[in-house]
């Protein structure tokens, strides 16, 4: 299936463009708009995110073959959201491969939970407000960020998410455990 | 206690929480967390946690946001135009040509040679029925979700029919499949009324077969603008018609727009 889905098929090859677009692009444009929400942390600069990413997608309607526009779509908006923060705010991003095999490593892996191991005494259900988590969501490192969004506020599954941003699952799953750790740690501090 | 805490443990914690976990790992992971009060502690911590980032309330599109792309693309369109005016004409003359099949098939124009070759559409459409049932399962995408099917079909074919889900009549949506009629592939659409299969094989407009009984399967054809439309199912031919009827109703409004 996921073979099938990587393979390119003209397939809008006899419909008009605006008319592929409506079909494809359109009805995900709210989560749209909130996916960029969330990378951006910003609503003015999410509403240019989600305008050049449905003109990066009316363009490239013809290159749409997988079977799943939803992922489709995403997968512009995120890349859109990231080459905008990487020319408007480059130190928000710090992409995985420009670090070195150990501080990925050590990013991905490593921390507060990893090196330590918890009695169950010392493990306590978060209790956080709405604000405080969107707080601790706006510090997570970029990477983690996106998918925890995903995940929980886009509700997509793992194949999909490593289909939007990219990477094999197995990297999606090490990030989204790091990332909790990471969002963890920040929400149980507070006490 | 502490032996169990592997690099893993965390990975399938997640895994587990997300539901992604195959369907044995869930049941050795179920006994572990059953048995082991630290994992049992991480894993009611994250969920937990989910539910507070799930608390989290979702920001709304800008109202204006949606027009202000659509005016954008049109000012895009000019580059456009050449491509779309031949491709609305040729869209005419296929309504034209399914407006005037009717006329057109009682003339002389219909030779016997064509009329056979339709017949033999018909028994094409139900050999892929029949194959369909002889398969594990009548369709090659499962899904009761018009948005899951019609996506699936406009990924394979350069045409693909509305797939409207008609429970409410009576009709649920099974999944779809490609079948080959000619050289044709073309789209098929799998519903299912009590314990009755129905296919309905979607065709080039002007197609039209005669309402008949092949091979003990009830055939109904009918058409519109875009679609010739060939019912197979071992219903009685009446069902078939009601079928017709509800399908033609459909949704109300195009899927999208």
């Amino acid at each position: 299936m996921s073979g099938q889905q990587r393979v390119s098929v003209p397939i809008v090859q006899n419909k008009d463009e605006r008319t592929a677009f409506d079909e494809v692009f359109l009805p995900h444009l709210p989560e749209a708009y909130r996916l960029a929400q969330w990378l951006t942390g910003n609503s003015s600069d999410a509403e240019d995110i989600v305008q050049e990413a449905a003109l990066r997608a009316f363009r490239g309607i013809k290159s749409f073959g997988a079977v799943n526009a939803r992922a489709w779509s995403l997968t512009i908006v995120r890349n859109t959201a990231f080459s905008w923060l990487a020319k408007n705010k480059p130190k928000k991003v710090v992409y995985m491969n420009d670090l070195s095999a150990a501080e990925q490593q050590e990013l991905e892996y490593e921390g507060a939970h990893g090196t330590r191991i918890e009695t169950p005494e010392e493990i306590a259900l978060i209790k956080a407000d709405a604000d405080e988590v969107q707080q601790a969501l706006a510090k997570l490192p970029v990477q983690f960020r996106e998918v925890i969004v995903l995940r929980e506020l886009n509700q997509m599954n793992y194949r999909d998410i490593a289909e939007i941003i990219n990477v094999p699952i197995g990297t999606v799953m090490s990030r989204l455990s790091r990332g909790r750790q990471l969002l963890t740690a920040l929400l149980g501090d507070r006490k | 206690m502490i032996a169990s805490l592997r690099d893993n443990d965390e990975l399938q914690l997640n895994a587990y929480c997300d539901g992604e976990l195959d369907p044995v790992s869930v049941g050795e992971f179920e006994r572990r967390l059953a048995s082991d009060g630290s994992l049992k502690a991480r894993y009611d911590r994250l969920v937990s946690l989910r539910q507070a980032v799930r608390s989290v309330p979702q920001v709304e599109m800008p109202p204006g946001l949606q027009a202000r792309i659509l005016s954008r693309l049109d000012a895009e369109r000019p580059s456009n135009v050449t491509v779309l005016r031949r491709r609305s004409w040729s869209s005419q003359a296929l309504a034209a040509a399914a407006v005037f099949g009717a006329v057109i098939s009682s003339s002389v124009m219909v030779t016997l040679d064509q009329y056979a070759q339709r017949e033999n559409v018909a028994s094409q459409v139900v050999a892929g029925h029949i194959r369909s049932l002889l398969a594990p399962q009548p369709f090659d995408i499962a899904s009761s979700d018009r948005h899951t099917v019609k996506p699936w079909f406009t990924a394979r074919l350069p045409e693909s029919p509305q797939v409207p889900d008609l429970a409410a009549q009576g009709f649920t949506l099974l999944g779809g499949r490609v079948d080959v009629i000619g050289h044709d592939p073309v789209a098929t659409i799998v519903y299912k009324h009590a314990a009755h299969t129905v296919s309905l094989t979607t065709l080039r407009p002007g197609q039209a077969v005669s309402e008949q009984t092949v091979a003990g399967y009830n055939v109904r054809s009918w058409s519109d603008a875009n679609f010739t439309y060939v019912a197979v199912s071992d219903l009685p031919s009446a069902d078939l018609a009601t079928f017709e009827r509800v399908f033609s109703a459909g949704p109300p409004a195009p899927e999208v727009k």
